[in-house]
């Protein structure tokens, strides 16, 4: 049997083959095997394979099978001399966009008279003559990997991919910083890891639960994540996870996400603490407003109706009656303004001067300026004072606090008790708590609970009550960052707490 | 004789009211309340007494213990009790559109009005 000419035909065709260094020999030796070749066909043309006609009686050109990825495939016979056909090659393109005219690399193929078999022999570059191209291949490939990798553990975003079943296929060091751990966690899930971590199994099931959220609905989600860093910071990320699929729909991977939003985090958190700050704001300035509008227009419609019946009414006795009606509307009036101008300039005045302030010094005279109210009722003021008790605050704010709260006291005693009022002040690191007990009226909270502090609400039936005391104490309050709170039994009486921020250095 | 509940805090908006009410030449039954829950409590006693309920109830907003608002609440759930028809109006010196808007949210009120109360008015209503 002559192979000689098979050879030499196809030793001429595949030396102007262009091909991987995957090219490969596929077991079999004989012409009866299958050869798949891994091949560049850029220079095999339809024309070629006719001048090969001994050979090649026919080529099938055609699409190749998508799961070999191929842009074509050739399959022609192979024939001995005396046109038996002896086998078939198949000429596969798998990769022609990597190859350069650099790595050109030639095929032969041997054919073997004694034996009957046809061996595929790669040869890297018969012209050139060595295994330079295949390092270069190589390098080429390495290059390019180091060159993607580089770019995702520089991204600075945490990255992990996963295969369909939730395990590791990669991760940047955004995700896990230590090398050790990057390399121990491929292949492995969640839950292997917090074993070897030693961490909280907890993060592993609510990752499989994302996981298998995007794995079920086939959709990305998103979500925020808060965990606390090494120095116990919190730190929050916005992750997404989303499925990847191969051609045939079946999912491929799973991609994972996050970037750190800390800072974002943060001005939100700023962003909603200043609009509830307003928002408070803006409902005090309409309360503000309805109080006005209301306190300052009842004693102007009283004034005019007055006026009206004194101008329409002819009886002196009468005129006189009306006119004797007016001082007190105007009183009211006056009041009113004086009050509302003063409870707009606390809170104009946030330059306000403070001074160290002793409590005790501020009690005491209060208690002087009230006493024939005390003296009238019958009451007795207890002072518990701790330490030296000195504050740091606006003198005049301080007065008007404590005046505010022990004259409340006295003015809404229980009818026929004696007024018994205990101030008492606790000292505690950068601030103190002052309280103002007594055994009055005391206050349905049930009821009131919500408007307590709120300008123009009255609770008792008390002449001189028109609800600005506890509004304007507590705007004095507030305006020096303290707070004021109340508890109450109806009949038994109140205790009013107030807590200054103090930022004396003489504080004890 | 047509009855009139006023209720109100201010004495001297109520001195001047009963006046107007008295220059109509119309004879009325006027009880005066200081606040909500001294009218409710009446309210309460006489809701099946159609001869001692009033005709007409002219209520502030502003009082101290309860005031209109909380009186206008309890008064809705009181009155399927109360077995007479009653003309309520908000009388209030507040001339804020948020608080007339407010007085829509409950049927029982008849008319929002502002303070000062005109003869006029009281004879159209009364009338």
């Amino acid at each position: 049997m002559q192979l000689a000419p098979i050879e030499e035909k196809a030793d001429l065709m595949i030396r102007s083959v262009w091909t991987s260094s995957g090219g490969r020999q596929i077991p079999g030796n004989d012409f009866n095997s299958l050869l798949l070749l891994a091949c560049h066909t850029a220079d095999i043309t339809a024309a070629f394979l006719t001048t090969a006609g001994a050979i090649v009686s026919s080529a099938i050109w055609g699409q190749a099978p998508a799961e070999n990825q191929c842009l074509f495939s050739l399959v022609f016979p192979l024939r001995t001399s005396e046109g038996l056909l002896r086998g078939q090659l198949i000429i596969v393109d798998i990769t022609p966009k990597l190859l350069t005219d650099q790595q050109k690399i030639s095929l032969r193929l041997i054919a073997d008279s004694l034996t009957q078999t046809i061996v595929l022999k790669t040869r890297l570059d018969r012209y050139k003559g060595d295994d330079s191209d295949r390092k270069s291949v190589t390098e080429e490939l390495d290059r390019q990997k180091a060159f993607y990798e580089n770019i995702l553990n520089k991204l600075p975003t945490d990255i992990a991919v996963f295969d369909a079943d939730h395990r590791y296929l990669f991760v940047n060091p955004g995700a896990i910083s230590k090398e050790e751990y990057r390399k121990f966690i491929i292949g492995k899930d969640d839950y292997e890891y917090a074993v070897y971590r030693n961490r909280d199994i907890a993060v592993a099931h609510s990752r499989r639960a994302k996981f298998l959220e995007v794995k079920q609905s086939g959709k990305e989600i998103r979500w925020e994540d808060t965990l606390k860093d090494p120095q116990g910071n919190n730190i929050t990320h916005l992750r997404r996870l989303f499925p990847v699929y191969d051609e045939n729909g079946e999912l491929n991977l799973v991609i994972g996400f996050g970037i750190d939003i800390t800072e974002r985090k943060i001005m939100e958190e700023k962003q909603t603490a200043l609009v509830q700050q307003l928002s408070s704001r803006n409902s005090q300035l309409i309360d503000f407003c309805s109080i006005v509008s209301h306190n300052l227009r009842a004693p102007l419609v009283n004034m005019s109706m007055l006026v009206n019946f004194i101008s329409e009414n002819t009886d002196p006795v009468e005129q006189r009656l009306l006119i004797s009606k007016l001082r007190p509307v105007i009183d009211n009036l006056h009041d009113t303004f004086n009050e509302l101008v003063e409870s707009i300039q606390i809170r104009q005045d946030l330059e306000i001067k403070s001074e160290d302030v002793c409590l005790s010094d501020c009690i005491r005279r209060t208690m002087e300026g009230l006493q024939p109210e005390i003296s009238r009722l019958n009451a007795r003021i207890e002072t518990e004072l701790q330490g030296s008790g000195i504050i740091h605050y606006p003198p005049q704010y301080l007065n008007s606090i404590i005046h505010n709260l022990i004259s409340n006291s006295l003015k809404y005693h229980f009818p026929g008790r004696s007024p018994l009022i205990v101030v008492k002040t606790e000292c505690l690191a950068e601030k103190i708590i002052l309280s103002v007990r007594d055994n009055g009226l005391g206050i349905d909270l049930v009821k009131h609970r919500d408007n307590f502090f709120k300008i123009g609400k009255v609770f008792h039936r008390h002449p001189n009550a028109k609800g600005f005391g506890l509004y304007m104490t507590k705007t004095q309050v507030e305006a020096m960052g303290g707070r004021i709170w109340v508890e109450s039994v109806p009949n038994e009486g109140s205790i009013f707490f107030i807590e200054f921020v103090n930022r004396s250095k003489q504080a004890s | 004789m047509k009855s009139i509940f006023l209720i109100d805090d201010d004495p001297i908006f109520v001195f001047l009211t009963r006046k107007v009410i008295d220059s109509t030449n119309c004879k009325f039954e006027i009880n005066e309340f200081m606040d909500g829950e001294l009218a409710l409590n009446r309210l309460q006693d006489i809701c099946e007494d159609p001869t001692q309920l009033p005709d007409v109830i002219f209520l502030d907003l502003s009082m101290p213990v309860m005031d209109g608002w909380e009186f206008l609440k309890e008064y809705e759930s009181l009155k399927p009790k109360i077995k007479k028809e009653i003309a309520l109006f908000i009388v209030s010196s507040s001339i804020s559109p948020q608080e007339v808007e407010r007085s829509k949210n409950y049927s029982s009120v008849t008319d929002f009005l502002i303070k000062p109360l005109e003869k006029d008015k009281i004879v159209e209503i009364m009338s």
